[in-house]
Parts: C-alpha cells; sequence; structure tokens
C-alpha cells in the first residue's frame, strides 16, 4: 500500500464520523521505484491532506517532507521529488491501518489492505 | 473528452440510441426506452419466476424486496455464496481468460487527462489497472483472491467492498466500473454501488459502468444459463440460512466451452461467424416487442422477463486439481462435476440488465448526468459526469 491509497482511504465503519486518516502500524516498509509523473504530481498536490501524508511518511521512516507545503512549492525539483517518493515509492508491505475513532484495525498483507467490514460494522 | 455521438452511436444497435449527451431524470420520455415497463417503474424489484408443467414455464411475478436484508450493505448469501465464494475458488483460472480489453473501455480511459487518479471498483484481475500509462490506477475488488493476482502484478489494489467504498469523497479524478454491478443481488445495492462511484469522484469527474446485457448478441448463451426460480430466490436473495441444493430447473446446466464465455470480443466475432443464425443488430433493431421476445427466450417460453441467472463457469479438472479448493466445493455444493467436459462447474449469480434499467437505475441521482450510453459486446454501458 502507498500512501496515496493511505491518504484516500477511511474507516467506513457504521457510526464512524471521521475515519480519515487510518493511523499506520508499521511492520515492513519497502520502496519501490516508480517514474517520474509531474502531471500526477500536480495534480495530487491539490487533493492529499498534506498533514496526514507528511504524518504517513515519517511513520513509514521517511521524515524529508516539510510540516506545511504550498503551490508555490510545486516548483522545486527537490521538493517534488520528495513529494514524488512520500507518495508513490514508500509501500507498507506488512502491518495495519487502524481506525481513528474505534481503533478496529485493518490489516495489511503482502501489501493488501483488507478493508472488508464484518457485519456488524455496516 | 467524452465520445462522440459517432464513437457512440456505432457500438449501438440500429436507430436505438442516437444521441449521446441528455439529462438523467429525462430520459423516460425517449421512445428508446419504451420498453422499460417490462422492469417496472417502482422500487421493488420484480422478476418472473417459474414452474413447471412438463416443458412449459408458468410465468408469475414476485417481489424479493420485502425479503432483502434491512442493511443495503450488508452482503446478502447469494452474492458471498455464487459470486464472491466462486471468484475466490476460480480466481487464477478466470484471470487466465481474462486479458482482452474492450475498445470502448480503452477508449474510456485513454479520453482522461494526463495525471488523472483512476478508481477501479471491483478490477477483478486488473486487467485494465496501468492500461493509460499516464495516469494512476488504484483498483479494489471483494475477491482477495483476484486482488493478490493484481498486486502480483504490481499494480495499488486493496480488498473492499464496491456497495461501501473506503474512500474519502471526492477524491478520485474518473471511476469505472466494469462488469460489476450485475453480480449484485438487490436494486438497492446496485443504486448504491452506484452512488459511491459517484461520491468518490472529483465535481467533473466521469464514471463509466457496464453491465451484461439481458440481450445478448449471441443468443445460445442464454440457453445456457439457469434462471433462478422462486426458491433459489426466496431462499438466497431472503434471509433464510442458506441451504445447499442443486438447481432443480429442468433447464439444468449445459457445457459451455470456455470460448463461449461472456466478455471477449474475438471469441464473439468466432461464434458469430459459425452461427448462421444469428444477425443479432438487425434482430434487435426491431422495435417489435415481441420479436425481442423471442431472440431473449430462445426455443424456450416465458423467459422474456427472467433476468436472475446462474451462469456456469467451467474449471477444467487439471485447473482444478492445482487449486485444492475443488474438493471443498464439491462437498459444499458450489461446485459439481461434468465429467464429460472434464470440468467443475461453478454457478455464478447474474442479473443481467433489461435495455433502459441502467439508466433507470442512475436516474434519481441528483449530483450526475449521464453524458454517454451504448450497448457494446453484450453489455449496456453508461459514463456518468459528477456535476457538484
Amino acid at each position: 500500500m502507498r500512501l496515496l491509497t493511505h491518504n484516500m482511504l477511511s474507516s467506513n465503519i457504521k457510526g464512524v464520523a471521521n475515519g480519515f486518516p487510518l493511523k499506520i502500524e508499521v511492520e515492513k516498509v519497502v520502496q519501490k521505484e516508480v517514474d517520474f509523473n509531474i502531471d500526477f504530481l500536480k495534480n495530487m498536490f491539490y487533493k492529499v491532506e498534506w498533514k496526514a501524508l507528511a504524518e504517513a511518511s515519517r511513520t513509514m521512516g521517511y521524515a524529508e517532507l516539510p510540516e506545511n507545503a504550498d503551490a508555490a512549492m510545486l516548483e522545486s525539483d527537490d521538493f517534488l521529488h520528495k513529494f514524488h517518493h512520500a507518495l508513490l515509492e514508500l509501500h507498507l508491505e506488512e502491518g495495519a491501518l487502524v481506525c481513528p475513532e474505534t481503533g478496529r484495525k485493518f490489516p495489511v498483507t503482502k501489501g493488501i489492505p483488507n478493508m472488508l467490514l464484518h457485519e456488524d460494522e455496516v | 473528452m467524452l465520445f462522440g455521438v459517432g464513437t457512440a452511436s456505432s457500438f449501438c444497435f440500429k436507430g436505438v440510441y442516437i444521441n449521446s449527451t441528455i439529462i438523467v431524470g429525462n430520459i423516460f420520455s425517449r421512445r428508446s426506452f419504451s420498453t422499460m415497463k417490462e422492469v417496472g417503474t417502482h422500487n421493488a424489484l420484480s422478476l418472473p419466476t417459474s414452474e413447471y408443467v412438463g416443458e412449459a414455464p408458468v410465468l408469475r411475478p414476485v417481489s424479493v424486496r420485502a425479503k432483502c436484508s434491512s442493511n443495503v450493505q450488508s452482503t446478502p448469501e447469494i452474492e458471498k455464496k455464487y459470486v464472491h465464494g466462486v471468484y475466490d475458488a476460480i480466481a487464477p483460472h478466470f484471470s487466465s481468460t481474462r486479458f482482452a480489453k474492450w475498445p470502448k473501455v480503452s477508449a474510456f480511459l485513454n479520453s482522461l487527462s494526463p495525471g488523472s487518479l483512476i478508481l477501479d471498483a471491483g478490477c477483478g484481475n486488473g486487467k485494465y489497472l496501468g492500461l493509460n500509462p499516464n495516469c494512476f490506477f488504484i483498483g479494489c475488488d471483494i475477491s482477495a483472491a483476484l486482488v493478490n493476482i493484481c498486486a502480483d502484478r504490481g499494480h495499488e489494489v486493496l480488498v473492499a467492498d464496491a456497495v461501501n467504498l473506503p474512500y474519502r469523497t471526492g477524491y478520485g479524478d474518473a471511476a469505472i466500473s466494469i462488469a460489476v454491478l450485475h453480480h449484485l443481488s438487490t436494486e438497492d445495492r446496485r443504486r448504491k454501488a452506484v452512488e459511491e462511484l459517484v461520491r468518490v469522484v472529483k465535481k467533473g469527474g466521469c464514471i463509466l459502468i457496464t453491465v451484461w446485457a439481458r440481450e445478448q448478441e449471441d443468443t445460445s448463451l442464454v440457453e445456457k444459463w439457469t434462471p433462478l426460480n422462486q426458491r433459489y430466490i426466496a431462499e438466497w436473495i431472503g434471509p433464510g440460512s442458506p441451504r445447499v441444493r442443486n438447481p432443480s430447473s429442468p433447464r439444468t446446466l449445459v457445457s459451455i466451452p470456455e470460448a463461449e464465455e461472456n466478455g471477449t470480443g474475438e471469441q464473439l466475432k468466432d461464434l458469430h461467424a459459425k452461427s448462421s443464425k444469428v444477425k443479432s443488430a438487425e434482430v434487435m433493431d426491431s422495435t417489435s416487442q415481441d420479436k425481442g421476445r423471442s431472440l431473449l427466450t430462445g426455443s424456450g417460453k416465458g423467459y422474456a422477463e427472467q433476468q436472475e441467472f446462474f451462469v456456469p463457469w467451467h474449471l477444467p479438472y487439471h485447473r482444478a486439481e492445482v487449486s485444492g479448493a475443488s474438493a471443498v466445493a464439491l462437498a459444499s455444493g458450489l461446485a459439481k462435476k461434468d465429467d464429460k467436459k472434464g470440468s467443475m462447474v461453478y454457478n455464478r449469480y447474474y442479473h443481467v440488465f433489461s435495455e433502459g434499467e441502467l439508466e433507470r437505475l442512475v436516474s434519481g441521482l441528483g449530483n450526475a448526468i449521464l453524458v454517454d450510453r451504448f450497448y457494446d459486446k453484450s453489455n449496456w454501458c453508461i459514463i456518468l459526469e459528477k456535476t457538484s
């Protein structure tokens, strides 16, 4: 699971008012190189919740993202490459995503989050 | 960005659809939807059931709505067993047959702006993930076995339910739902899945939805499906505990070569070439409902409005053995043996869509408009655009 996905996922358990962001429990992180796509980065910059991305990347052991970001930073190659790396190249391979309200853990196995709910959660 | 009139109509039955941009909600005035009264416009999911007197089926409409789960997001037993269970069991073999990409889906994906985030809800073996190399794809499917196949190919995927997507609102730039809605067993669940697709894309984002059509190009396929009778609907869509039982219908499963399986254009073309009687475009061009009915029912009678089916999947013994799940599937009644074909036969549940039904399903959306619709390779297809 990439942090791109983490930034989109939200706990949808019945009754949860704000399931975002899911807390990350890390067992294993892997890095995989991805082609740089500036169109995608500029598009995603306006979608991502920056604080959630920065905190998630720190949890995954990458501390290079600034605490806050604004659109002017998109002019910086250095910034774009850090953004690219955090968003697309860090993978949670094993671990869990934890609902911020209920504490329910969604397992991440072989890089795949299982977000299926139990019968009593829908 | 969207398909033009010419492109859209070229894949439609001649003369059925002539325009490509209308506002959802006005569609009922169009002539091409005159057959919609056949499926009803109220919320109850009406469908006929059959009682057999010799070879002659007697049709009687029933409503399954009252027996549906009260919670639209709770998965009915029929989907757990005859959709999720089957795909988990056949995933590697299913995936090995799923590589042909439909040109209309490819065209939609390639029409999206570079840098778009595309969400594929019900991605199966992921054959569309990554199709547009300038965009990024995130896929999900309820079948962990299929999602594993996607992940092995390097795609970004998760296990999730298309009826209840665990996504923030408006995050995607576009979404696709390819051959997914026909596996949902109630109208409320099919509508909820559409609402979810709309919810997760941004304002202005487009959504492509395709579903199997009741009006199949190759009518001989339909005769190989098993219509669900009332007992199945009562047992599986109803609240009762599931029990294992073979179909009681005299229209028992007929062996069907994998090549006849719906969804691969080249194979369908081959079939058409072999069949002298199938002239689907000409037949379906007819405005006569009687003519359409005879097409749908083939040699049988009374199946004109049948939309709930078991569609067989033949898993060759040599594939079944390696999966290790075959013995369990046999014991539980999920599969049975067809020694003549040398395969395990799994039934997959389908609700096949009638003409106009998909448009009717999305007609109540307050935040999306229908921007295109077409018939392609025995599928009804629509493109929605989120407006607010």
